[in-house]
């Protein structure tokens, strides 16, 4: 054996083998440490195709915190019990995802939505209770009573499947109840890849929803001060902060999740929207909720990081002569069609009368955007979108119950005229001609 | 009574020669099926991938018909048999060296094509091992320099047996690269994935050494036996492959070979394991033609 050969054999196939140990040690731990060979896989494979298909999706998850943190495509889109598993390119992934995927991860905040408004509650102020199982019902009634177990929205058998579709579901699916037995989808606020808690601060993550006439949440925000400061210096926040580290240093102005969700300065943060509520804003005539004294406590607490107490107190007060007040002008207009309905003026039909869509528009639209105007700082949706058209609608209401009441005594007082007999000489014709 | 070859009609099987041309033939048509099943994942999703499929399913029957034409040894210019006419000679060499190039050309396209997928965007460790396998193609690049070896130098001396280990050795060194890159794709979940990694660096090794020392007979049998245990190799890695593949539950057993881990991949293996044989026995002839 020649001693040359021997050595430059050994020299190189050492040199190689070591190299290879060396590239693989290298290598971040999420590449190599994984449960199973499919999960490793995952990691990369999935971008070498689709960066050529879909390849947004890519960037976007770059961009996340499941990336940073070595959570791979996979980790999401394996198929959880109740989800139909798909067979795509060597891998079994699921055709849809639902909060059951996120679920696995992040049980608590899953636990905490569906508690909330956002969940079942949702869904059923569009399309009642009729998707959801019993166990579901009973679940949100507990916590929610009357929120799941009620009717269809009225509007929805009157505009039909499109409007619903393409307009109601785009929100209200935040509540739709999946295949796989969970419900909801925690896309809506966080978006699929890049799966954010910075989009879930931004006020235009809530506005999606939260906007227009009937709830005009994000419009009255950018009219606060809140909304200006925010605006003003966006720049300067670090909107990407842990939600159980969140300091004022990071958000020193608050958005809609600051508010109602967030963890600021070690308060408990909570995917439960409604545990910082006091009143039922979005009801026709708000009553207090049953946890009202536990819900202003919540979002005092918060309200405290930036504002003395007198101020909030103050603040607050005002907020609940807004609610009483506009409450008994709702009421007052309430009481009108009631009677109307009583009296059989109205048809037992919904919406198929003009005095019906105003007084729809009176509290559903016009109070409503008052009593969340008063509670987020919003002078001019108080008065000229809230109180203005309350008590302008209420004037249209009255005169359209007079007409309407006018009309039906018109009516039956006229079968009484044709009775009448009729005087010789066309004295009748002439009395009539009067 | 022991079977004897007419030598004057048969020498031609007697030598190595003959056999790395039947190697290049057939890895070169093998390559259509191989690519194909490989551009498949990807539904060939560029018109390009299209492109070594037609070479092979055209370069290998041109390669099979050359030898018809010319004879079943490729030869050098000048060294054309004086039996065959002329013009069968220098059509025959011409396919050659047209197949030839062609091969080399298709593998550097190939390369280059593999690394843009997304190497090329961003040069980092993770790009290289999801990237498309980029030294696959090279087994073009590598069977068209066997092509033209062979029509390029004279078969007879030990320099055409050096290239022949050569370019066995550069097998070996893409397929350690292969090797090492399609099992950190899942990163090495398996120990017995980097048996290909530590064999595949022991063959490049040792057929390098055979090359540096190229007189050296036990030198020449520690490198056969190298080559022998490559054969081991790769059966040991096509059953684990196969294992793999029907064990994980998929839509089709098409899609799991397809999508899972390469089938013919160890092939290689063995494949590459006979040109080193090839080169380690054309090296032992010439070695003795010369002494």
């Amino acid at each position: 054996m020649s001693f040359r050969g021997l050595f430059i054999a050994v020299l190189i196939s050492t040199a190689m083998i070591v190299s290879a140990f060396m590239i693989q040690s290298k290598r971040p731990h999420v590449e190599v440490k994984r449960p199973t060979a499919d999960l490793v896989k995952a990691n990369g494979k999935c971008a070498e195709c689709h960066l050529h298909e879909t390849s947004a999706v890519i960037h976007e998850y770059e961009m996340s915190r499941h990336n940073e943190k070595g959570v791979n495509c996979l980790d999401c889109h394996q198929p959880t019990k109740g989800q139909e598993p798909l067979d795509h390119k060597g891998f079994t992934i699921t055709k849809k995802l639902s909060s059951a995927n996120c679920q696995g991860c992040h049980p608590q905040q899953y636990d905490e939505y569906l508690k909330s408004r956002h969940a079942a509650p949702a869904w059923a102020s569009v399309a009642g209770p009729g998707d959801f199982t019993a166990e579901q019902i009973a679940f949100s009634e507990a916590i929610h009573k009357g929120a799941v177990d009620r009717p269809a929205h009225d509007l929805t058998k009157i505009e039909g499947v499109a409007a619903v579709n393409k307009g109601c579901r785009a929100c209200h699916d935040v509540g739709k109840p999946n295949a796989d037995g969970s419900i909801g989808s925690c896309t809506a606020c966080h978006a699929r890849h890049v799966a954010s808690v910075e989009l879930a601060r931004l006020p235009e993550t809530c506005g999606q929803c939260h906007m227009g006439p009937d709830h005009s949440q994000l419009e009255i925000y950018h009219e606060s001060k809140h909304g200006v400061l925010f605006n003003a210096q966006r720049a300067t926040m670090n909107l990407k902060a842990r939600p159980e580290k969140l300091s004022t240093s990071d958000m020193p102005v608050p958005t809609c999740a600051t508010c109602h969700m967030s963890g600021l300065e070690g308060e408990k943060f909570t995917h439960d929207v409604t545990q910082r509520l006091s009143y039922f804003l979005f009801a026709t005539v708000s009553d207090r909720r049953p946890k009202y004294e536990e819900g202003k406590k919540n979002m005092q607490a918060i309200c405290l990081k930036c504002h003395t107490s007198p101020r909030i107190l103050q603040f607050y007060s005002e907020a609940e002569g807004v609610v009483k007040s506009t409450n008994t002008l709702v009421k007052e207009a309430k009481t009108i069609v009631d009677g109307l309905h009583k009296d059989g003026l109205l048809t037992p039909e919904p919406f198929d009368e003009p005095i019906e869509y105003l007084y729809f528009d009176l509290w559903h639209y016009g109070g409503r955007t008052a009593k969340h105007g008063a509670y987020m700082g919003g002078a001019d949706f108080v008065q000229w979108h809230g109180y203005y058209e309350i008590v302008s609608k209420l004037t249209e209401l009255k005169k359209g119950a007079e007409e309407l009441r006018a009309k039906a005594a018109a009516k039956a007082d006229a079968p009484k005229a044709a009775e009448e007999p009729r005087k010789p000489g066309g004295q009748g014709d002439a009395a009539s001609a009067e | 009574m022991p079977l004897r070859l007419n030598k004057e009609k048969w020498g031609w099987l007697t030598g190595p020669l003959f056999w790395v041309e039947l190697f290049a033939i057939g890895n070169i048509g093998f390559l259509a099926v191989d690519v194909a099943v490989a551009h498949a994942i990807n539904a060939f999703a560029h018109k390009a991938e299209y492109v070594p499929v037609a070479f092979s399913l055209a370069a290998a029957p041109l390669l099979a018909l050359a030898m018809l034409i010319g004879g079943p040894l490729p030869a050098p210019r000048g060294l054309w048999p004086s039996k065959t006419p002329r013009w069968r000679a220098r059509t025959a060499w011409t396919i050659g060296v047209l197949v030839g190039c062609g091969s080399i050309l298709v593998g550097l396209a190939g390369l280059f094509f593999h690394l843009d997928s997304v190497f090329f965007e961003e040069q980092t460790l993770r790009n290289l091992v999801y990237t498309a396998p980029f030294a696959a193609p090279l087994a073009y690049t590598g069977l068209g320099f066997l092509v033209l070896l062979s029509r390029m130098v004279d078969a007879r001396g030990p320099e055409w047996a050096g290239w022949v280990v050569v370019l066995a050795a550069g097998g070996w060194a893409g397929n350690f690269v292969l090797s090492l890159a399609d099992h950190a794709q899942n990163g090495f979940f398996y120990p017995t994935e980097w048996i290909g990694v530590v064999s595949s660096a022991l063959a490049f090794g040792f057929l390098t050494a055979v090359v540096v020392v190229p007189g050296n007979r036990p030198l020449r049998f520690t490198a056969l036996g190298v080559m022998v245990v490559q054969l081991a190799v790769g059966l040991l890695g096509f059953y684990l492959h196969v294992r793999g593949n029907l064990a994980k539950p998929t839509a089709s057993v098409w899609e799991s070979f397809l999508y899972g881990a390469p089938a013919f991949a160890p092939l290689l293996f063995d494949d590459l394991a006979l040109l080193g044989l090839l080169g380690l026995w054309a090296q032992a002839t010439s070695r003795s033609d010369a002494s």
